[in-house]
């Protein structure tokens, strides 16, 4: 916030934060913004709405999770869909070119499978290979898993968490899952249907140098002005009468 | 709320317009509030309920500048309007979202702030866009004067005289706001963390309270300036002038995309609307009570109609349709046979044949207001959870989305988007100010970074890909090979669903108008007197006619 005369007509105001202030975005500006910004970073508007989830779902659980998109979106940025989906087979879901698959796209894409023979069903493993930004993928398996019925167990060469009802995990995985990239395998068994935890954690704050990258990111949806668009905007008359 | 969850008799079902009928721009564009309109939610409730309004705060000096609070408070929620009022050069008075100053500004408080928080409050919200609030803040807005009728008032009241009726005709209102933000905005509160309280479950609830407190704002204020002008020479506004004044309200191209965007959301305000109109025409017979009801709001809309004024062509031309309409139908209620069967039916059928679709609309307005134990309780379901329908199917096979598409869309399949006039605009973002503006394909550039809001287009590029699909394979299988499709993807499952999910027009085409769009989201918030200053922004008039805090438990109609 600044007294200072500014440019007060944009359609937010997340550039006002600045240096080492805290971010704190509600859940709508965090999946606005986040949206757009992998808008900007190559995903299709479909996908893009699944990563404003994904990030916003984060904040709500008292995670960064627009830093995290962030640092993804830094790395993806440029990759082609080849390089970040994953081939969905019933055993394995690797990335067939190699690379860190996309957490988004993998989430989404379980979610998509979840009532399929290839997807997460009692009593699979799946082989997911490397996952980028892994923390991403936690939105889209606790929303399998209160839906479906089911507890998930991610593990990874040094350890494991269980994703189920009780949100306890979510913390302690979030210096594991939180790495930039994993090899993971998703283990999926019954558990009982649930509904979301009723314990409301206070929303994560972001950093101003994340809103910098993602509004970086954002502002690549967006079209320079001329004076045809001004016109666009639609004022001609005077307001003040 | 969707057709196969809802409880409604066969019966009444058989009275339901559909879709296509309903979901046209031409016939959005000549929306009518209605008793389920947002505002009249509000007022009704505030009416009924334990309610109780004051303004525990008045901090302001001689030249109107300081702060008030206004409260509203019941045995579990108390609700605060911190108002900033600000001493505004001329020059700097503009309503386009680009203005810099404002002659008041508001924040609708989550509780009773604290002097800590006013404090707070006071360095952020008159600075709008470039301040921040917090969760404790539901909405965050500003409004100006209209200069005009400010001073005229001020200057009257000061005189000890009331205002010249005709001069308040004129205008309609003290100010008018330029933004009212709500939901998550600029740090406030998100809207799924208020949504399950009772009286904020219907939608723009908060933003409703917002402008109906800044109302009571803008009296006071004109008030207090001509007491401290005036001294005791100084007279109060009559009451009766001051019930007949609203909040006006400048309505940009941004609000455009917004029905688009909330295809859910629409469906249930339409939902609403659709089945409180068969459920008034399923009726057997008529109650006289019910008759002389229609008969007062016959003739609030006739006044109504006299002093909506606009000077913009289109608008013109609805009006004149509208007053001869309501002319017609004046004559038409004076010898109708409501001893026939189901004469609300016949009234409704009489008018689908008889009128324009303006006069067609507030029809179905001036039916439902006779008839509020039938349709009130359709308020409650106008609110969404969008989150329960974001998921997509993925195991649906492509053969059933071909199915839907060739049966929910084939309106947007019908349009030829190789014909430069079906293509003629786009929807994009400006850079410079983050708004949604709509370009000319041909001439402008910018056009590869389009919105997706032309819903018909994607549908029929997404036709065009699933005909040429393995049926037998899942929609799974389908967005995995096909990631482009998968916005329209999600939409067609939510419309399957939603009969009126869908504005059922081609938003992109060179005659498309975007104040048809506003109009229907302004009649759902209860907006009077639609007046368009080009094809993309507008004036209207909010709570005129409506009680205000110290009045409503007296009753009157809301």
């Amino acid at each position: 916030m600044s007294s200072e005369p500014q440019d007060q007509t944009r359609g937010d105001s997340t550039l006002f934060f600045s240096d080492t202030k805290p971010a704190p975005l509600s859940c709508n500006e965090a999946a606005s913004l986040c949206m757009k910004a992998a808008r900007g970073a190559g995903m299709s508007w479909g996908m893009a709405e699944e990563a404003g989830f994904a990030a916003a779902w984060l904040v709500s659980h008292g995670i960064d999770g627009p830093s995290h998109l962030r640092a993804h979106l830094e790395r993806a940025d440029g990759r082609d869909w080849a390089d970040l989906c994953p081939t969905v087979t019933p055993d394995g879901w690797q990335n067939t070119n190699g690379q860190p698959a996309c957490p988004i796209i993998m989430g989404a894409t379980m979610y998509d499978y979840a009532d399929l023979p290839e997807g997460p069903h009692s009593g699979t493993t799946i082989a997911l290979g490397s996952v980028s930004a892994p923390i991403l993928l936690v939105p889209f398996l606790a929303e399998i898993a209160r839906s479906n019925g089911l507890a998930f167990t991610l593990s990874w060469s040094k350890g494991a968490v269980r994703i189920d009802a009780d949100e306890t995990w979510l913390q302690a995985s979030l210096q594991s899952l939180g790495l930039p990239q994993l090899v993971l395998a998703l283990s999926t068994n019954a558990a009982p249907p649930h509904e979301p935890s009723a314990v409301s954690t206070p929303n994560a704050q972001t950093t101003a140098a994340t809103i910098v990258v993602l509004n970086s990111f954002a502002m690549r949806t967006t079209v320079p002005a001329t004076e045809a668009s001004r016109a666009g905007a639609g004022a001609t008359l005077s307001d003040n009468d | 709320m969707s057709l196969n969850t809802s409880i409604l008799s066969t019966e009444t079902l058989d009275y339901m317009r559909p879709a296509t009928e309903v979901m046209r721009l031409a016939r959005m564009g000549c929306g009518h509030p209605t008793r389920l309109s947002f505002l009249r939610v509000l007022l009704r409730r505030l009416a009924s309920s334990d309610w109780k309004i004051d303004r525990p705060v008045w901090n302001v000096d001689a030249n109107g500048v300081g702060h008030g609070v206004y409260r509203v408070k019941s045995a579990e929620r108390t609700y605060s309007l911190v108002a900033f009022a600000h001493d505004l050069p001329p020059e700097m008075r503009s309503d386009r979202v680009i203005a810099t100053a404002w002659d008041a500004t508001f924040t609708l408080f989550d509780g009773e702030p604290t002097a800590e928080d006013i404090a707070r409050l006071a360095d952020n919200v008159p600075y709008q866009e470039a301040g921040r609030i917090s969760a404790k803040e539901l909405t965050l807005a500003r409004a100006n004067r209209s200069v005009r009728l400010f001073e005229h008032v001020v200057n009257a009241l000061a005189q000890g005289c009331q205002p010249d009726p005709a001069e308040i005709a004129a205008v309609g209102y003290l100010m008018r706001t330029t933004a009212v933000y709500g939901s998550g905005k600029f740090g406030a509160s998100d809207r799924a963390d208020i949504a399950q309280r009772p009286e904020l479950a219907a939608p723009f609830q908060v933003e409703m309270l917002t402008v109906w407190l800044i109302r009571a704002f803008t009296v006071d204020i004109v008030e207090h300036i001509a007491t401290a002008r005036g001294g005791e020479t100084a007279v109060k506004l009559d009451r009766d002038i001051r019930r007949s004044l609203g909040v006006g309200n400048s309505t940009g191209l941004g609000m455009a995309p917004f029905i688009v965007r909330h295809p859910v959301l629409l469906n249930n305000w339409i939902m609403a609307r659709e089945k409180a109109l068969a459920r008034v025409r399923a009726q057997p017979t008529a109650r006289s009570q019910a008759l002389s009801d229609l008969s007062a709001a016959l003739d609030a809309a006739i006044t109504n109609a006299r002093v909506w004024h606009s000077e913009h062509p289109i608008q013109v031309c609805k009006l004149d349709e509208l007053r001869h309409d309501l002319a017609l139908l004046s004559t038409t209620l004076n010898t109708w046979d409501w001893k026939g069967e189901h004469p609300w039916d016949a009234l409704w059928s009489w008018g689908v044949q008889t009128l324009t679709f303006e006069g067609q609309e507030v029809l179905l307005s001036l039916m439902l207001e006779p008839h509020g134990a039938l349709v009130d309780d359709l308020a409650d379901h106008m609110g969404a959870n969008e989150a329960a329908s974001f998921r997509i199917n993925g195991a649906m096979p492509v053969a059933e989305l071909l199915r839907i598409l060739e049966s929910d869309y084939a309106w947007a399949l019908a349009i030829d988007f190789t014909s430069p006039e079906n293509v003629a605009r786009f929807w994009y973002v400006s850079e410079e100010k983050l708004e949604p503006r709509l370009g000319e394909r041909a001439t402008e550039d910018g056009a590869t970074l389009e919105q997706p809001l032309c819903i018909a287009r994607l549908v029929a590029e997404l036709h065009a890909t699933v005909r040429n699909f393995d049926a037998t394979q899942s929609v799974a299988a389908l967005i995995l090979e096909h990631p482009e499709h998968r916005f329209a993807v999600r939409r067609a499952q939510i419309t399957a669903h939603h009969p009126y999910a869908e504005v059922q027009d081609n938003l992109i085409a060179a005659d498309m108008l975007p104040i048809d769009l506003l109009r229907c989201k302004l009649a759902f918030f209860g907006a009077s007197q639609f007046d368009p200053r080009s094809d993309r922004w507008v004036r209207i008039n909010l709570f005129a006619g409506a009680p205000f805090p110290d009045d409503i438990k007296a009753g009157g109609a809301v």
